[in-house]
């Protein structure tokens, strides 16, 4: 066995007997290429080490292993199980020193799990591998982007779903710092498409307003998609476009606006949808565009009730630029059905009777979502204050804005504050 | 600057500039009931000019009459370049009103053709003049005598003016105000500049001088009050025509109705009667009741403007009687004579829709259902017209009721204050949640320094942003969507 190689078990060995992870995870960083060098002896090396004890050691070599290039074929098939057995009984405490590579090894499993075509397998065990790392629930971790990426390719939505609604709250270290917001604005894209698919529209256009506002300098192609998505979901649920946030980067305006032509048109003109056909195919966006075209006509009928009582099927359908009164009837009944609209139809003399909201907001039910709705504010703004306190506390901001009663006051103050602010 | 050369294309320029603007909105006017010789009276200047032009351009039965007289006026001034102008469009005019016609051998007396000897000596008296101006300032300069300097680019812009440069004339009425010595002076300085300005139809520059010409410290003390007045009306007049063409009815009515009967002479601009259209028409629209019977109604200055306009007086009087169905025929006659003004003209169409909806909305607002077929009776509509009407108002919130389509009948809409709150507050706690959690998430985001940058694929991901590409849209690591 050579010599270098010896030196990393050792070292991974005594570093690890007495606790000094940090330090390791500098050795292990540097020995990356001996690892890479040597990879005829890894799993020999790997027979050396215990999982539980020595998990950074463990993860590194996984990690040498199956990210080289070739003459991995063999161990492709063991991939799957070797990876499991580590993410199940590794040392958490261990394996956080070094998140990154943690994090690694599990878009090895997920590329590997797309290539082979078997999505579905991972699901169950990125769950796990997220739960283990996470410090608390609502952290974000690059693995998300990973799960989500599963569940829509396996078309498998809900168990993303438990990651999906908790509301992100802090982010882990590597995904932030010098690396590659690739990850970050994946789970949001992927999260998106996950809620669209779900139709659960709100939440999607909340994960593309995110993907599209994160501060940029250049623009990534993940938020063009998203925009484009996020113009559709946009038009069904609000039927226009909604303006971006005033914090969008400037970069972001400037250039997604001309690349999105065809989906801006669908707010002008009707025809759009038939006109950019090519575009959207090519986008992949074919469904959501027919999706936008008959909610619109939903819309429309909508905006039907806040204006007339009674009104004659024909009128209805030339009123929306519906094809006929049968067809005006059709979505009427589906949107009564649905409980978009409250109305009567009257098929003796093909009225229809628009109503008003039976709800009259006197239920123990709607107090009951009151006082959810309620504690969800206030639980919300208790969070803001004390993270208004710790900036508070802050030795930085501290220092900034009492220093700063010498010099220029506005500017500096408010800079620190800017920074944690909108 | 002031050669000569630097006149001549601008000259050019101009008026083409501004057959532009009229032709972009391209409509036909058949049978006013304009009398030109008595409209085109109440001008001079350029506001003749263009008015006749405009009037030319739109109207086919007045075209020869109205280029006639504006070949006839323009031969008073300098203005060579437009006077070609006048005499193509004129040439144009004659040649499609069909050769075999009585309008031939009427026009064959009396058109007048085109004088090249009159273009060549006014060139030439243009020209002496402007250097006899030139070289008056110089001397003026060498002298430094402040107002004589102020004089001399006040004459050199009029000249200006009067050759039809109106940048020029401009230039050098705003070169005036450096040699301005009193408050009287500025005062003059921005009325020439608000002119020219409205020449140009540069409405920013128009508002600004008129507001800087009514801070001038000691414009309420200048002495004689009524030439006072006078000056505050003309600004009045200038600023509610920029109101009116930047679209903002209310301030035009406003500054309209401030103007005054006795000191409204202003034929560089407009007429009185211009006053009274104007203002009668942007009150109407966006004036509610109770300020239309004060300010209008009962003022006895724009009254006197009313007395003017009698159709206008009549049309207001019965808006203000809820006579609508007489007072929108009557504003139906007067829509063709309104649609020759060239200020007017473009914002016509919303002025009527305005009054129009006022006039639905102040109809239905006592009742508590009203039958359509009546409403429609009582403005000339059919039902099914005024429904769609009544649609787009209800949807823009400015009528509360519902349309009970099967039997016609509007329905006051009683809103259940109770059930709105709830939504209301049930809508604003979702959007607060929102707001709070994309606020938190940001947070974390700018705390751990998220951001997108230019990660090249060949400078691996290591090395950060790449300075100087920053801006570019590189496709980043691009990821194929797997849906």
């Amino acid at each position: 066995m050579a010599s270098p190689l010896e030196q990393f078990v050792d070292n991974v060995r005594t570093m690890s007997a007495s606790g000094s992870f940090r330090e390791l995870c500098e050795v292990i960083g540097k020995s990356d290429e001996v690892l890479q060098r040597n990879s005829a002896h890894l799993p020999t090396v790997l027979e050396t080490l215990d999982i539980q004890q020595h998990s950074l050691g463990v993860l590194a070599v996984l990690v040498a292993k199956f990210s080289l290039p070739q003459g991995a074929e063999v161990d492709k098939a063991n991939m799957f199980k070797q990876i499991h057995d580590f993410i199940t009984n590794c040392n958490g405490e261990q394996v956080r020193f070094s998140p990154e590579l943690y994090a690694e090894l599990c878009h090895l499993l997920t590329n590997h799990l797309v290539d082979i075509k078997q999505p579905i397998r991972g699901i169950e065990i990125l769950k796990k591998a997220i739960r283990k790392i996470q410090l608390f629930d609502s952290q974000l971790t690059s693995i998300h982007a990973d799960l989500c990426q599963l569940c829509l390719l396996s078309k498998c939505m809900k168990p993303a779903l438990e990651f999906l609604d908790t509301d992100v709250t802090g982010i882990g270290t590597e995904l932030g710092g010098n690396n590659d917001s690739k990850h970050f604005l994946l789970y949001y894209y992927y999260g998106g498409m996950i809620y669209t698919a779900m139709k659960n529209y709100d939440r999607a256009l909340y994960f593309f307003e995110v993907v599209v506002t994160v501060p940029a300098m250049v623009v990534s192609h993940i938020m063009l998609e998203a925009y484009k998505k996020y113009i559709l979901v946009s038009f069904i649920l609000h039927g226009k476009i909604l303006p971006m946030p005033k914090y969008t980067s400037q970069v972001v305006c400037r250039f997604l606006k001309p690349l999105s032509v065809a989906y801006h048109e669908l707010a002008t003109s009707t025809h759009a949808a038939s006109k950019h056909r090519e575009t959207f195919v090519r986008d992949k966006n074919m469904g959501l565009v027919n999706q936008v075209l008959s909610s619109m006509y939903k819309k429309n009928i909508q905006r039907l009730t806040k204006t007339f009582l009674t009104l004659s099927l024909s009128d209805v359908a030339s009123r929306v630029q519906l094809g006929g009164p049968s067809q005006a009837e059709n979505y009427i009944l589906n949107m009564i059905e649905e409980g978009e609209i409250y109305a009567m139809i009257n098929q003796k003399d093909g009225m229809v009777v628009f109503l008003d909201s039976p709800e009259k907001y006197a239920s123990p039910e709607t107090l009951c979502v009151l006082e959810q709705q309620m504690a969800a504010c206030t639980k919300l703004h208790q969070y803001i204050q004390e993270m208004d306190e710790q900036i508070q506390v802050n030795p930085q901001y501290v220092k900034k804005s009492v220093g700063s009663h010498d010099e220029d006051i506005p500017a500096t103050s408010q800079n620190s504050k800017t920074t944690y602010s909108m | 600057m002031f050669e000569m050369n630097t006149a001549e294309p601008m000259q050019v320029d101009v008026p083409p500039e501004d057959n532009e603007n009229n032709e972009t909105e391209c409509y036909v006017v058949d049978n006013p009931t304009l009398d030109l010789e008595t409209y085109a009276a109440s001008y001079t200047g350029f506001a003749k000019l263009y008015r006749l032009m405009f009037v030319a351009d739109h109207c086919p039965s007045l075209r020869l009459e109205a280029l006639k007289m504006a070949i006839s006026y323009v031969m008073t001034t300098y203005n060579v370049s437009l006077y070609q102008t006048l005499h193509k469009k004129l040439a144009e005019a004659v040649a499609s009103a069909g050769l075999p016609d009585v309008a031939v051998q009427m026009g064959s007396q009396d058109i007048p053709v085109l004088d090249t000897i009159w273009i060549e000596s006014k060139t030439k008296k243009a020209a002496i003049k402007l250097e006899k101006l030139d070289t008056d300032l110089k001397n003026y300069k060498t002298n430094s005598i402040k107002e004589s300097i102020r004089r001399g680019h006040d004459d050199l812009g009029d000249h200006y003016l009067d050759c039809g440069d109106l940048t020029s004339a401009l230039k050098c009425y705003s070169r005036a105000r450096d040699y301005c010595t009193s408050g009287k002076h500025i005062i003059m300085m921005c009325l020439n500049v608000v002119k020219v300005s409205v020449y140009l139809q540069n409405w920013a520059h128009v508002l600004n001088y008129v507001s800087k010409a009514e801070g001038t410290p000691d414009f309420n003390e200048v002495p004689g009050k009524d030439s006072n007045q006078s000056i505050l009306t003309r600004l009045k007049c200038a600023a509610g025509l920029a109101e009116l063409a930047t679209k903002k009815y209310k301030s035009a009515a406003k500054h309209f109705l401030a103007a005054s009967i006795d000191h409204c002479d202003y034929p560089e601009l407009l007429s009185s009667n211009n006053v009274a259209i104007y203002g009668g028409l942007c009150a109407l629209a966006t004036f509610d009741r109770s300020e239309l019977q004060k300010q209008v109604i009962v003022s006895s200055s724009f009254k006197l403007f009313l007395e003017l306009e009698p159709q206008l007086r009549d049309i207001i009087f019965k808006f203000y009687e809820s006579k609508y169905a007489s007072c929108l025929r009557l504003l139906d006659e007067i829509r063709d004579n309104l649609l020759l003004d060239m200020y007017l003209a473009p914002h016509l169409n919303s002025l009527y829709m305005q009054i129009r909806n006022r006039a639905l909305i102040q109809y239905f607002s006592p009742y508590l259902s009203a039958d359509m077929r009546l409403m429609a009776a009582a403005f000339n509509r059919t039902v099914n017209a005024l429904e769609d009407e009544l649609m787009l108002l209800i949807l823009d919130g400015q009528i509360q009721a519902r349309i009970d389509s099967h039997n016609k009948i509007l329905y006051a809409k009683d809103v259940d204050q109770r059930s709105t709150t709830f939504e209301r507050s049930l809508a604003m706690g979702k959007e607060y949640q929102r707001r709070t959690s994309m606020l938190i998430l940001r947070a974390a985001m700018l705390k751990n320094q998220i951001h997108v940058k230019n990660v090249g694929r060949d400078t691996g991901p290591q090395s950060g942003e790449a300075p100087g590409s920053s801006t570019s849209l590189t496709p980043r690591t691009f990821d194929t969507v797997p849906l």
